[in-house]
């Protein structure tokens, strides 16, 4: 295949999900030796074509065809026989098997012993691990174990691995969330090195300044649609935000200014093996946001502010000095945690009000038995008030979709009335009326005096609802903002990308 | 993934007609009573197959036999739906009756009876320990104690039964055999015992905590429930009910004896996986293992009255086990 030669045509590809137009006649070409960003806030449809290009999905009408081609999958490893390789945010190795055996998984060259016995050949298997990534300037010995290597190497080495499996088009889904600056570099020469190997790049990323650095070319996608092909580079970056979101990043913005009054929580906060503190305030009527990129430490912090982390955590809550050894004392304390994922937040398997009340479940004992009608009186207003659906207290928890699961955690810290709410991403995967009911959500409990920690990798949405902004990179803080003073998109942008 | 989740996730939204709710609400309903509909079915089959099934020799017979696995089985119960695994109740019984026996002979019944139960619980304890705090696979914990245990039981009696020159005390051994309203004792021990900890189980903040930290043990802990005490404290009931089934098959047996609860351990998780149990926690009904523990009895019980040969009932109940954890899978699905 010559460089630069149309590889993979997607053309007027459409899909449903239930009440969802996931995908709205989206036509899209890959070039060999190109690469090829696609961005697109949360929901645009990213995943969803890639999910069909990588043979998880079906599409309802539309084709995506290689050399005139038509390609069909009945499932994953169709798509890997087509030579389409994705590479996920969380990767799939076994970690306790050394590089060379992941990187020739399924490959594994074979000898016989005395002739007769068929046998693995290690001694192959080095070279050609070796070869094999010698060839992209990879130093990594083939025999360590891969749970010896950072996050940023496995990486490179599963798309070594992608790439000595015949790859013509991979896929690269936020290669970056978790990487350093330094090695986000690294990850770009490699990249680079395989354009000359004439393999069609998808690079999916939510930090445009990224996207300006790598992109041959770059095509926008919002609600399905396609809203803007470049075949050349990609279109300034205000441009950008305001195609992704169809509207200008100012109108996001809420001007509203709380009554902010006594500090609810102060800690010390220590970065990773650093000696410098940050002071860290919350007040009564505050919405502390923490924006980052994913692994950049937020989750941990909001642990340890919970007493959930590895050390016991010392704090002032309300001017009073406390020792947080389990989450329990933090609930003590009037503290509650939103996880970033529902199965960390949700016992999927008890009912709507058990998962309510469940922190303060000793309340509805009389002399040691549980009084259940008690129990429904008190959830019935809460489900109520937060509009969860369906209005059944007695319905187990995973029969309800991901907005209302979301309602139920939200309901148990307002159920123990909780003056402090740690959210670890909260508005993630549910659709956009669940999340603006959730901002509404914080917008009323910081309202009513409670203070707020907000995780969120999701910068427009950390600058829209929060009074006070923290950027947080590998467990530190780089920056500080507040309404008052310097506060907006480039000016995080650069604390976290520098 | 986030996308797909969040898309499915919305199918519960869809409006469904009244009707077809409420039907698929009574088709979970029949589901759930399965096991005893099983064991109903069993019984009737069993009465047609031989007319001594239903006999009062053989009721009794069957009754006798359950009552020392229903308490033992309610113990896993506990262990199970707090998303753990106990091997080590089978060798906590012959433990437990050797101990009670023991020391039932040297000063008093009383102080018999609890030393046993005792043992039990400390055995629990044990238990409870190694996984929560060593951290260990609880399958391989209590694989571990029940080797262990089973060992000492031997070591201890040197390979014979304990009963003393003049036998066990005849207060001790009539429990067996005395009756109270024309039930035994011994019946009426289990039917007790379902009761107070279907109430600690099934109504208390407690029992809603172990159904938490058996379906999901880091969202429990992050909502405030201290989920290694919970979990121990289940491995604890387990063997203090284990103690108690030691203590009432001496009674049975009137004497402690190595070898006794053979195989115990795997009838009791049998019958809690035939009452509907998960065995990934989380999920279950006290009374229903109870059903679990009759339809193994009342199997096996059947087949013998059906002449069948021992060795062949031991594969027909094998292929019970299996038939009906592959419905359960199915149901679930």
């Amino acid at each position: 295949m010559a460089p630069n030669e149309e590889l993979l045509t997607v053309r007027n590809m459409s899909k449903r999900f239930y009440g969802t137009q996931a995908l709205d006649d989206v036509s899209i070409s890959f070039h060999a030796g190109k690469v090829h960003a696609l961005i697109g806030e949360n929901g645009a449809g990213k995943s969803t074509l890639i999910k069909i290009l990588g043979g998880v999905h079906k599409p309802d009408s539309g084709v995506a065809e290689i050399a005139g081609q038509v390609l069909e999958f009945a499932g994953p490893s169709d798509a890997l026989a087509a030579g389409i390789v994705v590479i996920p945010q969380e990767m799939r190795v076994v970690m306790a098997q050394t590089v060379a055996e992941n990187v020739l998984l399924g490959k594994l060259p074979s000898k016989k012993v005395f002739g007769l016995v068929p046998a693995i050949d290690r001694r192959r298997m080095r070279e050609l691990t070796g070869e094999l990534l010698g060839s992209f300037d990879l130093d990594v010995d083939p025999e360590v174990t891969l749970d010896r290597l950072s996050f940023a190497e496995r990486q490179l080495i599963m798309i070594a691995r992608a790439l000595n499996h015949d790859a013509r088009l991979l896929i690269l889904d936020e290669p970056t969330a978790a990487l350093e600056t330094r090695e986000v570099e690294r990850l770009f020469d490699f990249i680079n090195r395989l354009k000359s190997h004439d393999v069609a790049i998808v690079f999916i990323s939510h930090r445009l300044d990224e996207v300006e650095k790598i992109a041959d070319e770059c095509t926008i996608l919002r609600d399905g649609r396609v809203v803007e092909h470049s075949a050349e580079g990609v279109p300034d970056r205000a441009e950008m935000t305001q195609l992704m979101t169809g509207r200008d990043i100012e109108e996001l913005h809420h001007s509203e200014f709380r009554e902010k009054s006594e500090p609810l929580l102060e800690i010390d906060h220590r970065g990773n093996g650093s000696d410098q503190t940050e002071n860290v305030t919350v007040r009564s009527g505050e919405i502390l946001g923490l924006a980052g990129l994913l692994g950049g430490g937020m989750t941990e912090f909001l642990d340890h502010l919970f007493g959930a982390g590895d050390e016991v955590t010392r704090m002032k809550i309300k001017g009073k000095d406390v020792a947080l050894k389990s989450p329990q004392d933090a609930i003590k304390s009037g503290i509650g945690l939103v996880p970033s994922e529902r199965s960390q937040g949700l016992i999927f398997g008890l009912t709507v009000r058990e998962n309510i009340v469940l922190p303060n479940i000793d309340k509805f004992s009389k002399n040691g038995t549980l009084s259940r009608k008690a129990i429904d009186d008190f959830v019935v207003g809460l489900i109520d008030a937060l509009d969860i659906r369906p209005n059944d207290p007695h319905k187990e928890v995973r029969e309800l979709s991901g907005g209302n699961q979301q309602k139920v955690i939200f309901a148990r810290w307002l159920a123990g009335h909780a003056d402090l709410l740690l959210l670890d991403e909260p508005t993630h995967g549910i659709d956009v009326g669940a999340k603006a009911l959730v901002h509404k959500l914080m917008n009323d409990f910081a309202d009513d005096g409670n203070g707020i920690v907000f995780a969120s990798s999701e910068m427009t949405e950390v600058l829209s609802i929060s009074d006070t902004v923290m950027a947080m990179r590998a467990g530190e803080f780089v920056g500080r903002y507040s309404r008052d003073g310097e506060y907006n998109e480039r000016a995080l942008r650069d604390a976290l990308g520098g | 993934m986030q996308e797909t989740r969040d898309i499915a996730g919305k199918s519960a939204e869809i409006p469904s007609s009244g009707i077809s709710e409420w039907l698929s609400a009574k088709r979970n309903l029949l589901w759930g009573q399965m096991p005893l509909v099983a064991l109903i079915v069993l019984c009737l089959i069993a009465s047609l197959l031989s007319d001594k099934f239903l006999s009062p020799i053989n009721i009794n017979n069957v009754l006798m036999q359950g009552a020392v696995l229903t308490v033992i089985a309610i113990g896993m119960t506990f262990v199970i739906i707090g998303g753990g695994f106990d091997l080590s109740v089978g060798s906590v019984v012959a433990v437990s009756g050797i101990a009670a026996s023991w020391v039932m002979l040297e000063t008093n019944v009383v102080l018999g009876v609890s030393a046993g139960i005792a043992v039990g619980a400390f055995v629990g304890l044990v238990n409870g320990f190694i996984v929560t705090k060593l951290d260990v696979n609880p399958f391989i914990a209590t694989l571990g104690t029940m080797v262990l245990v089973r060992g000492l039981a031997f070591v201890v009696t040197e390979g014979q039964p304990v009963m003393g020159d003049e036998g066990l005390p005849d207060i001790f051994t009539d429990f067996a055999i005395e009756r109270f309203l024309n039930v035994p004792f011994l019946v009426w021990l289990p039917i007790l015992v379902l009761i107070v900890f279907s109430w600690l189980l099934h109504y208390t903040a407690y029992g809603v905590r172990v159904f938490a930290t058996g379906g999901n043990a880091e969202a429990a802990y992050l909502a405030g429930v201290s989920v290694k005490r919970i979990k121990t404290s289940t491995y604890v009931w387990c063997g203090t009910l284990a103690g108690v089934g030691g203590v009432m098959l001496a009674s049975r047996l009137q004497s402690g004896q190595p070898t006794a609860g053979g195989f115990y351990e795997l009838t009791t998780i049998a019958a809690v996986v035939l009452g509907g149990a998960s065995l990934y926690g989380g999920e279950g009904k006290l009374y229903k293992s109870v059903i679990g523990v009759f339809i193994m009895i009342v199997l096996a019980n059947a087949l013998n009255l059906a002449n069948v040969p021992s060795h062949w009932q031991q594969v027909a109940i094998g292929v019970v086990i299996v038939a009906a954890a592959a419905a359960d899978r199915w149901r679930r699905r």
